[in-house]
């Protein structure tokens, strides 16, 4: 089971690709990962996850810290998701009216500015 | 047919295992690709809350899975030996969201056909899903 995290600035935003699994025993990297970048300036936030291949309730939480953090910050924290089975939990938990959630990263990206 | 079971060590690192068996038993069953989606995510919530639960009062025994089809069904029971929780009552609009923990319940309850949690000796979840053949029309299940 692999995470990958790899981020790149895209004009004033901060786009953070998420790949593979996130659950209890990889959610700790995407959280060190949230807090690095926040930590290092990046207030502004668009997390694609385009690649995850699985999300549970762990990095649910995972995201709500990082949109907390931003948030101290006055900053923002996007989602680019376009699978249903992942939407499914986050309208579950209701998260869908906490996030804005983005079918493409471009669509973020113009939404966003 | 008997349940398989599987035991796993009070480690995070097992849930991702937990949840490759028991999908496989369930496409096994004839489960549909999209209701096996949902079974993996409540697999691994309720597999997190037992290891978790036996890391936080440092019990060292075997979570256990007990899993299978049942005349249409597929059923899968988790039991941990921890101290137990009473899972929380669903209020997603009125749900504090800063809170990050919590939420692994609500999404079990969202996505299993039915879900107990029988608090003996532990905590013991109890999750069916059907095996999905409503969508298609074709009669099985």
């Amino acid at each position: 089971m692999e995470l990958s995290l790899n981020h790149r600035t895209e004009g004033e935003y901060t786009v953070l690709d998420v790949g593979g699994e996130v659950d209890v025993y990889t959610a700790p990297k995407l959280r060190e990962k949230l807090v690095e970048l926040v930590g290092n300036g990046h207030h502004r936030l668009i997390v694609d996850m385009t690649k995850v291949e699985f999300l549970d309730s762990t990095g649910l939480g995972v995201l709500v810290g990082g949109l907390k953090r931003v948030r101290s910050h006055e900053g923002t924290l996007a989602l680019v998701c376009d699978q249903e089975r992942i939407l499914k939990i986050f309208r579950i938990t209701g998260l869908t009216k906490v996030f804005p959630i983005y079918d493409s990263l471009d669509e973020a990206l113009q939404s966003e500015a | 047919m008997s349940d398989v079971e599987l035991h796993l060590p009070p480690d995070v690192v097992y849930v991702g295992l937990a949840r490759l068996v028991v999908t496989a038993a369930a496409r096994q069953s004839g489960m549909d690709s999209a209701r096996v989606e949902d079974l993996k995510i409540a697999v691994s919530e309720a597999t997190t809350n037992a290891i978790l639960a036996h890391q936080r009062v440092e019990v060292a025994m075997p979570v256990v899975l007990a899993f299978g089809p049942r005349e249409g069904q597929f059923q899968v029971t988790i039991q941990d030996t921890g101290p137990g929780f009473d899972p929380p009552v669903d209020d997603v609009d009125g749900r504090d969201w800063t809170k990050e923990g919590g939420l692994g319940v609500t999404v079990i309850r969202g996505l299993a056909d039915d879900v107990s949690f029988v608090r003996e000796k532990g905590t013991q979840v109890n999750m069916t899903f059907a095996v999905g053949f409503e969508d298609n029309g074709n009669g099985r299940g």
